[in-house]
């Protein structure tokens, strides 16, 4: 019997029909799409490490080493996946699945360009927060059930510092929001088509930067695994391809975070001459260069200090933005 | 069923399901991928906690002391006030007296005191 007869499949299908096809477009594109942003990315970081140390970074594999990610996936790939023997078995084996979750999900609400959208959604930057905090959930399973005391450390730090970044991120966005009286992704694109809203809130504009580099763990706010004193935080015991998970999150967690400061401040896909798509890639890109520059160039912060200023400095500036907003929003 | 969803916006969720079930997928495809054509040797010290190649000391499940948790407390207060913020946005622009605008900077204000209180409590002088 053909499965598509049954009454509640064809109902479903019925409604579905014409989403679903755009649905699964959506899904190969995000498939292929995320470890090849990915790899790059890593191969990126590598390149602007060594140029900017005066050394030429990865030559080897590949046209300046452009290949040498693919290699080294390859390789994690062959790996043996150890499992410590005093971690709590399931929970370690969970964090890694969980931490991909909010990369891929993330992706149905963000514009590529007009038409290049999953789904446009009244909840549309909404979704983005609530997702990419289950991030914060996972590295906090991961360090704890390795029963590894850097890894631990490394999770408490990752959790006190998102805790405290997501405030000045949310404030931040929010005097976005008051002025689009939207969370949809194209109708706050659609409202920056003459002036960027960088130029109406760069307050708002460096602190949602600032917030976004240290919810995604980045340098110079990434003492979740900061090497000299943590080995390398909460994937300390992590193998193989659970090792190249925590990392292929990271790096597409990059990309969204870039992709939500394209769209809030510098207008989304809107462009002269090229098609929306490609100054939509092109913000992203150099937005991510901007991010991958601050790391090789900044040291790294102290921990209280790291604190001090998201709650001493950062969240009161955010509220000061966010009530100035509003006040000249009434009075123009 | 399906035609109230539609109408209820509920139906947008179908697409993020459907990523929620595809991203588990990938990921268990590659562990799973990882665990067949990995190698499995057992060895004594393998499965140890690294601890900088030291025998490890007790385990890492002990208490200790987290300065942190002060900032928790605050950050569960603010948070949740500033969520009361969303639907104010929605709306702000589309009354038209300043009606909106006091209460928002009401509300601002009483949030701000919240910070001011704890700055002043010593929460923020690192121990």
């Amino acid at each position: 019997m053909n499965i598509t007869q049954l009454p509640f499949i064809k109902e479903i299908y019925g409604f579905l029909g014409h989403d679903l096809v755009a649905a699964v477009i959506g899904i190969l594109i995000i498939l292929v799409f995320v470890p090849l942003n990915s790899a790059f990315l890593v191969w990126v970081e590598r390149k602007v490490a060594g140029h900017i140390q005066l050394r030429p970074g990865p030559m080897e594999v590949g046209p300046h080493g452009i290949l040498q990610t693919l290699i080294d996936a390859v390789k994690l790939m062959s790996k043996e996946m150890i499992t410590p023997k005093l971690a709590d078995k399931f929970l370690f084996w969970l964090a890694p699945i969980v931490i991909i979750i909010p990369a891929i999900v993330c992706f149905v609400v963000i514009p590529f360009s007009p038409l290049m959208q999953v789904r446009e959604m009244n909840v549309g930057i909404l979704l983005i927060f609530s997702f990419s905090s289950l991030t914060v959930l996972s590295i906090l399973m991961a360090g704890w059930a390795s029963n590894n005391k850097y890894a631990l450390i490394g999770a408490v730090r990752a959790v006190a510092q998102n805790v405290a970044y997501e405030i000045p991120l949310l404030l931040s966005t929010m005097s976005i929001i008051i002025m689009t009286n939207s969370f949809k992704m194209s109708e706050i694109t659609a409202a920056q088509s003459p002036v960027w809203f960088i130029v109406y809130q760069p307050v708002a504009a460096i602190i949602f930067f600032i917030s976004t580099t240290a919810e995604t763990n980045r340098a110079p706010f990434d003492l979740v695994e900061a090497e000299s004193e943590l080995v390398s935080g909460f994937h300390t015991e992590y193998t193989g391809m659970r090792f190249a998970l925590f990392f292929l999150a990271e790096y597409t967690n990059m990309f969204i975070a870039a992709s939500m400061g394209a769209v809030l401040f510098f207008g989304g896909w809107h462009g002269p001459f090229f098609p929306g798509l490609i100054w939509f890639v092109v913000k992203v890109y150099a937005l991510i260069f901007v991010i991958i520059w601050v790391r090789w160039t900044f040291p790294r912060l102290r921990f209280d200090q790291l604190m001090n200023f998201a709650w001493k400095v950062m969240i009161p500036v955010a509220l000061l933005n966010l009530m100035i907003t509003a006040i000249v929003l009434k009075a123009l | 069923m399906f035609p109230q969803m539609m109408q209820s916006g509920l139906y947008d969720f179908f697409f993020v399901l459907i990523f929620f079930i595809i991203s588990i997928a990938l990921s268990l495809v590659m562990v799973t991928f990882n665990a067949l054509i990995g190698p499995h040797f057992m060895g004594e010290k393998k499965t140890d906690t690294y601890e900088s190649g030291m025998a490890p000391i007790k385990t890492a499940w002990m208490q200790f002391g987290a300065s942190y948790y002060l900032f928790a407390l605050i950050f569960l207060a603010f948070d949740v006030d500033v969520l009361y913020l969303f639907p104010v946005l929605l709306i702000y622009q589309k009354g038209a007296g300043f009606s909106e605008l006091t209460a928002l900077l009401l509300f601002l204000f009483l949030i701000s005191l919240a910070l001011v209180y704890a700055w002043r409590k010593g929460v923020f002088i690192w121990r």
